[in-house]
């Protein structure tokens, strides 16, 4: 069924209750999770990369022999006493855990909290089978009694508010339940407390497994875990292959980064190991038993071992599900985590949805746009995945299984690799555009289009491209050049932002280099790549790649660093299994430089580095790409200091994404904007009279937002306030 | 009762890993976590602190573990069933009395400077109702043992880990499930109370 995640997403931005706890969410997360590493070796980032960087060896470590950690824990549980049960999918542990259900006589289940029995759709079918089943974690309980779905791993009903909690208490308690948040807790500790005591049976789901001794481990701060653990006679564990560890030792680097990271608390209270069956009392034909409690530990595969043994996806095995990624993405942090998968949400939601059980695809396909990949994620993932890898991927691979909708494939595949009708076509569009234009920017588009500019103003194709105006510009290459530069310009600086371009060969000359501008080059690809059609940009690749070895340039500078990205890693990427081009996309990625890093070591040589005072205050956005993907930030900084009469102010959260992303703003204007809304505030808040960017995509978002909501602000590339000081 | 280890110090504690000094970063985390912690010189001094408690608490019912592994923890409790409390330290007793007790007195085997975390060794299932089903619980230590960080306690606890329950406790039962507001004593206990002892946990096997 295809789903209509336009009209889901508005929903969701109408719902004020969410909207506001997300915001006051997202502003505190990020403190608060600083504050909890505080007392790791010194509370720097070096430090905190440190155990990150340990976690992600162990998982990988373990991935690679991934059955042989399986059947060592295997074979340590059943040494110990327990029960050991493979399934390879939802079905096949369904069958199993009813059987062993029936055969032990067991009537009522009571369940701690775990993913792997949500993706499998567990209590529905357990229920119809007439077993009386409940969640013990509040939030869950809550959730099941509402018949809604959790939004978030850790937080699962962080969309509610206490009103609407007191409501589903009341419907479950067939009681007036006041909306006292204590009165709910007390309440919901006496209910519950019965459902533990008439259990027979107990499932939860493991943070961990341990080879070498058998031993699950399961981090709560309820409690529930080990009450489900204590007072059934039964207990059953559902774990997926990715939670195995080898070693006792290596439960350390799990538990010193999950509490920090998934609720900002240096442990959670409780942290508790179980290693095969262990004493229950019951009351066993009215008397007091003591015996051993049964344990049945079950491997859930549902995809995941295909997963292991994939070269790429293998590293979705270094998440521990901490949820941290949800709480600084810019797109969850809006829309909350019900317009992703059915289960798991945010960007590791997605890879998750993709890869495990059936239909994957299918559901990832439905929402795989929803990360613009500012790898704000990455920077703080306890096991650094790299998520918007792995999304880029499984689009990738989607399109190659599915193929890309007709509009895509005839703009990538028949416009994007022809750059000269794809030129003559921007060309046909700066005329086209004349009747809605004025001034720079595209204020109105007719009809329905419209949304498109609601809240925002687009830039307008220029008359004259960059390129048309480099012949002119090249009369001013110095005679005798330190360096010679090929500049790399990209479509926005070319035709959208030529003033720019041309500013950025200036301050180049200005440092006695040669610029040169070799014609022949294209789009960098970058909006086919992050759409899954890798085909198209490797042929835009090799275009580029022969453009620019013909022109044999010391340095390639690019002012973009989307397309420094591009050009510099996801090339290289491309080619890393094809021996012919490899090496050649290698020379060129070496010879790639973001502008504002590039000028700033140079200015540094000559000694222009140099901090002043100024009168203009100027504040600074730091693109995504930029900031994350090429880790350049101190840079731009740098220069702005050292420019002339500049007074640099540091908005709040500068580095939070614009909400442009690419194509992304122009296809979810209703995510987009409120993005935009939020940078433009930060940049009012300064007090500054220009914004400074380095990347001309957040040049296009940020200005059509101050053209339509803060007139008298600017918006300028550092090329451009680097050119008005020469 | 059965245990993971029955003699934690002899067979997992060694001078670098058991490091007395993390004492005041213990206590700093356990209280951030809510915790309540009393550093108390004896048995003497304890049994002041708990008698206190107990009125103030208005306990009626106590359920008891560890009697027999520190003899002065016997003594303890024998002392208040003397004084006509109700305390109940045989295990189906203690099932019996689970649900309805006000207080759980249990032992801990080491805390964690890191994160103000105990270590509890908790493989008999008298001492998980003990230390979850009442509203508070009061927990025994040796001020003496503690270690400095979360690899370090793993250190300790792998030379002993090979079959059980056993886990951290760090401050008392919460959830944040309704509007991310803390509350207490959810599922688990409301308040932990550490007593930290300098004396008096000296061990029967000793
Ligand atoms: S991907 Fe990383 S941040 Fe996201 S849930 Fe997994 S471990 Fe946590
Ligand atoms: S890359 Fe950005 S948008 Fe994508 S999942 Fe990560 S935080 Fe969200």
């Amino acid at each position: 069924m295809s789903r209509d995640l336009h009209n889901e997403i508005k929903t969701k931005l109408k719902d004020d209750i969410m909207q506001g706890a997300l915001t006051k969410f997202a502003e505190q997360y990020p403190g608060a999770r600083l504050k909890s590493y505080e007392n790791v070796g010194d509370g720097s980032q070096e430090a905190i990369d440190e155990l990150r960087d340990d976690l992600r060896d162990m998982k990988l470590r373990t991935v690679d022999s991934i059955e042989k950690y399986a059947d060592e824990f295997q074979k340590s549980v059943e040494a110990r006493g327990g029960v050991v049960y493979r399934a390879k999918d939802g079905d096949d542990l369904k069958e199993y855990l009813i059987k062993i259900a029936n055969e032990n006589g067991v009537k009522r289940i009571v369940k701690s909290k775990s993913m792997a029995t949500e993706e499998i759709h567990l209590n529905h079918d357990l229920e119809e089978k007439g077993f009386h089943v409940r969640e013990t974690d509040l939030g869950e309980w809550m959730l099941a009694v509402a018949g809604q779905k959790p939004s978030h791993m850790v937080m699962p009903a962080i969309h509610l508010n206490r009103q609407q909690c007191a409501k589903f208490f009341s419907q479950e308690l067939k009681e007036e339940i006041p909306s006292d948040i204590p009165f709910m807790i007390q309440t919901a500790r006496r209910v519950l407390r019965e459902e533990f005591r008439a259990a027979d049976m107990g499932i939860t789901g493991a943070n961990f497994g341990v080879a070498e001794n058998g031993a699950i481990g399961l981090v709560t701060n309820e409690g529930n875990a080990r009450l489900v653990t204590t007072l059934p006679r039964i207990h059953v564990v559902i774990i997926g292959y990715e939670k195995l560890i080898p070693k006792v030792k290596d439960i350390a680097k799990i538990v010193r980064l999950l509490p920090r990271n998934g609720t900002c608390q240096r442990m959670t209270s409780y942290m508790t190991m179980i290693d095969g069956p262990t004493p229950v009392i019951y009351k066993k034909d009215g008397e007091w038993v003591e015996e051993n409690r049964k344990q049945y530990v079950i491997l859930l595969d549902n995809g995941r071992l295909k997963a292991a043994h994939d070269p790429k996806m293998r590293q979705a095995f270094q998440c521990v599900r901490c949820a941290s990624c949800l709480n600084v993405c810019p797109i969850w942090t809006l829309v909350g985590g019900h317009v992703y998968g059915h289960i798991y949400s945010g960007g590791i939601g997605a890879i998750l949805t993709g890869l495990l059980g059936k239909g994957s695809m299918e559901a990832f396909g439905q929402f795989s746009d929803l990360c613009i990949g500012c790898r704000k994620c990455v920077s703080i993932c306890p096991g650094k995945v790299p998520i918007p890898d792995l999304i880029d991927e499984l689009r990738h691979r989607n399109v190659k299984e599915k193929g890309l909708a007709f509009p895509e494939k005839m703009a990538f595949q028949h416009i994007l690799t022809n750059r000269k009708l794809f030129h003559t076509l921007l060309r046909t569009a700066s005329l086209a555009q004349k009747p809605v234009q004025s001034g720079k920017f595209i204020r109105h588009l007719p009809l329905f289009f419209a949304h498109l500019t609601e809240g925002r103003s687009l830039p307008a194709v220029s008359d004259k491209p960059f390129r048309d105006r480099m012949a002119e510009l090249s009369k001013n290459n110095p005679k005798n050049p330190v360096k010679r530069v090929a500049f790399f310009s990209g479509c926005n600086l070319d035709f959208v932002f030529p003033d720019t371009a041309e500013n950025v060969v200036k301050v180049l000359q200005d440092l006695n280099m040669e610029v040169v501008f070799p014609e022949a080059q294209s789009c960098c690809g970058k909006p086919a790549i992050g759409m899954g059609d890798r085909d198209t940009g490797k042929v835009l690749a090799k275009q580029n790649i022969e453009a620019f070895e013909k022109a044999g340039a010391d340095v390639i500078v690019c002012a973009c660093p989307t397309c420094a990205e591009t050009l510099e890693k996801t090339y290289v990427e491309m080619f890393a299994e094809d021996s012919k081009w490899r090496t050649r996309v290698e020379l060129f990625a070496a010879k790639i430089r973001e502008f504002t890093s590039f000028v700033a070591e140079e200015y540094e040589k000559q000694g222009r580095l140099k901090e002043t005072e100024g009168a203009e205050k100027v504040t600074y956005h730091d693109s995504c790409h930029m900031r994350r993907g090429l880790n350049v930030w101190k840079e731009p900084r740098a220069l702005l200091k050292a420019a002339k009469d500049v007074d640099f102010v540091e908005m709040h959260n500068p580095d939070k994404c614009c909400g442009m992303a690419g194509a992304f703003g122009m296809r979810y204007a209703e995510i987009s904007l409120p993005m935009l809304k939020e940078k433009l505030n930060n940049v009012k808040n300064t007090g500054a009279s220009t914004v400074a960017v380095a990347c001309p995509a957040c040049m296009m978002q940020i200005g059509g937002g101050l053209d339509q909501d803060l007139p008298d602000v600017k918006v300028k590339h550092i090329a451009d306030i680097l050119a008005e000081r020469l | 009762m059965e245990k993971v280890c029955r003699n934690w110090p002899k067979e997992a504690f060694s001078k670098d890993l058991i490091n007395p000094n993390s004492w005041k970063e213990f206590e700093e985390n356990a209280k951030l976590a809510a915790a309540e912690v009393y550093r108390l010189p004896d048995m003497a001094a304890a049994k002041e602190k708990l008698i206190e408690l107990l009125k103030s608490l208005e306990v009626k019912s106590i359920l008891a573990v560890g009697g027999d592994e520190y003899p002065a923890l016997d003594k303890l409790y024998k002392d208040l069933a003397a004084e006509g409390n109700a305390i109940h330290t045989e295990k189906f007793d203690i099932a019996e009395s689970a649900n309805t007790a006000d207080l759980g007195i249990s032992t801990a085997e080491f805390g964690i400077g890191e994160t103000g975390s105990l270590c509890v060794d908790n493989y008999s299932y008298e001492a998980r109702v003990t230390s979850m089903m009442p509203p508070v619980n009061l927990v025994f230590m040796n001020a003496d043992y503690t270690t400095t960080d979360v690899d370090t306690a793993f250190d300790v606890i792998s030379k002993v880990f090979d079959k059980g329950y056993m886990g951290f406790v760090t401050g008392p039962s919460r959830t944040a499930d309704i509007e991310r507001v803390l509350s207490l004593g959810v599922h688990g206990p409301s308040r932990l109370i550490i007593f930290a002892m300098d004396s008096g946990m000296e061990r029967s096997d000793d």
